[in-house]
C-alpha cells in the first residue's frame, strides 16, 4: 500500500526501507534455513523477545515445517536506553525450562549487541543444548560487542527505523513495513 | 512450500485464507469504530501465549494508530476449570486508567477467563473496554461475557493452530485444525 494514501499514523515516515511483500519473502527464505537444520526430534523452543518480535514470530513460524513450541520472555532497560553492561529487567520470564532444549532466540533487531550478549548469559546458565539467534534486522555498524546471530533478515544502515513489531515511544509498532522515521519525530528522544 | 498437515489433525476447520479475510474484516470493523482516537490512548492486550498469531495479523491491518501490549495468565494448578480462578503472570506495562483498551483474544470458551480480564482491567477505569476474540465455542459457555468483535463460531470441537496449542504442540500453524480425538482422549 502505499504510504501516501494512508492516515495519519503513517505521515511520520520518511521513507520504507524493507517493504511488507520483502519481509514476507526473506521470512520464508529464513525458514527455508532453519527447516534445513532442525528437525521433529530436535523439537526446538523458539523464544520471542517482547514486545518488538511478535511480529517476526507470526509470520516466521508459519513457514515451520519441523515441530518446535515457542514460548515468550518479555524485557525492559532500566532507564533510558541500552547500557554496555546489556542488563535489562526480565518482566516475563519462560513458561518452560529449556535445560537440554534447543533453543531459537528470536529478536527483532540487533544493535549495539549488548542486549542480547546479556539474554545469552542468560540462556547459558540455563543448560540448553544449543542457542541459535534469529533477527529480522541487524545493524552491523552499531555494534559495539561481539554477539553470534545465526539467522539475519535484513542488514540495515544505522537508520531510525520503525515498523513491523518496532516503535519509537510505543507508536508504530504495526505498521507493515519496515520505515525510516522522519527525523523531527525523534530528535528529542533516544533510540533504544 | 506449505506446512504439511500433521497426522494429528482430523481436517482443517479454517484455512488460512479464510482466517486472514475475517481478520481483515475485523480490522475494518475496529479501525472505523476507533478512528480519531489518539495513538496514547487506544490500547490493544493480547493474551499470551495464545493471542500472539491473531495479535499480528490484527495489529497490522488496522490503519488507526494504536499501542500494542501483553498480558501472561495462567490458571492455578490446584483448583477446577469451573471456577475460573487465573493467575496473573505478566501485566500490562501501560496504564489502562482513561485509555480505550481492546482485549485480543484467541478463543472464548467457558468465559472464564475473559470474565476475569474484565473484572481486572474495570477496576482501572478505562475509558472503553471491548474484546475481539478470532473464536468462540458457544456450546462451551459457563459465564455470560460480552464479546464486541468476534471471527468464527465453532462447535465444541478440539482446535490447533493459529496461536492455539496441544500440550504446547500445533500452535503456528497457519490454519486452524480440529484434533483427532485419539491424540486428546488418553
Amino acid at each position: 500500500m502505499d504510504p501516501q494514501t494512508l492516515p495519519s499514523m503513517f505521515d511520520d515516515v520518511e521513507r520504507v526501507l524493507v517493504s511488507e511483500q520483502e519481509i514476507h519473502d526473506r521470512i520464508v527464505a529464513l525458514a527455508e534455513e532453519m527447516n534445513a537444520i532442525y528437525s521433529d526430534e530436535d523439537l526446538p523452543i523458539l523464544v520471542c523477545i517482547l514486545k518488538g518480535a511478535f511480529m517476526f514470530l507470526a509470520d516466521l513460524t508459519r513457514h515451520l515445517q519441523f515441530r518446535h513450541e515457542v514460548d515468550f520472555m518479555e524485557i525492559s532497560s532500566y532507564g533510558a536506553g541500552t547500557t554496555s553492561s546489556g542488563v535489562v529487567r526480565i518482566l516475563l520470564d519462560l513458561a518452560s525450562s529449556v535445560d537440554g532444549r534447543h533453543v531459537v532466540i528470536v529478536e527483532d533487531i540487533v544493535d549495539t549487541g549488548h542486549t542480547l550478549d546479556y539474554i545469552l548469559r542468560n540462556f547459558a546458565a540455563r543448560n540448553p543444548a544449543s542457542v541459535r539467534v534469529a533477527t529480522l534486522l541487524n545493524k552491523p555498524s552499531r555494534r559495539e560487542i561481539e554477539v553470534p546471530v545465526d539467522f539475519v533478515g535484513f542488514e540495515i544502515p544505522n537508520a531510525f527505523v520503525m515498523g513491523y513489531g518496532l516503535d519509537y515511544a510505543e507508536q508504530y509498532r504495526n505498521v507493515p513495513y519496515i520505515g525510516v522515521l522522519k527525523p523531527e519525530v525523534y530528535q528529542e528522544g533516544t533510540e533504544d | 512450500m506449505a506446512v504439511p498437515i500433521p497426522d494429528s489433525v482430523d481436517y482443517v476447520l479454517l484455512d488460512e485464507a479464510t482466517i486472514q479475510a475475517r481478520v481483515q474484516e475485523m480490522a475494518d470493523e475496529i479501525s472505523a469504530d476507533y478512528e480519531g482516537i489518539h495513538n496514547e490512548d487506544f490500547l490493544l492486550v493480547g493474551v499470551l501465549k495464545g493471542s500472539f498469531m491473531f495479535m499480528a495479523d490484527l495489529a497490522r491491518r488496522l490503519t488507526v494508530p494504536h499501542r500494542v501490549d501483553f498480558i501472561a495468565l495462567s490458571s492455578y494448578a490446584d483448583t477446577a476449570e469451573s471456577t475460573g480462578a487465573v493467575r496473573l503472570i505478566m501485566d500490562t506495562r501501560a496504564d489502562v486508567a482513561g485509555r480505550h483498551v481492546l482485549i485480543v483474544e484467541d478463543i472464548l470458551d467457558t468465559g472464564y477467563t475473559l470474565r476475569y480480564l474484565y473484572r481486572l482491567f474495570e477496576a482501572r477505569e478505562p475509558a472503553t473496554l471491548r474484546t475481539a476474540a478470532l473464536l468462540t465455542k458457544p456450546d462451551r459457555r459457563e459465564v455470560d461475557v460480552p464479546v464486541h468483535y468476534l471471527g468464527f463460531s465453532i462447535p465444541d470441537v478440539w482446535v490447533v493452530g493459529y496461536g492455539l496449542d496441544f500440550a504446547d504442540r500445533f500452535r503456528t500453524l497457519p490454519y486452524i485444525g480440529a484434533l483427532k480425538p485419539r491424540v486428546y482422549q488418553k
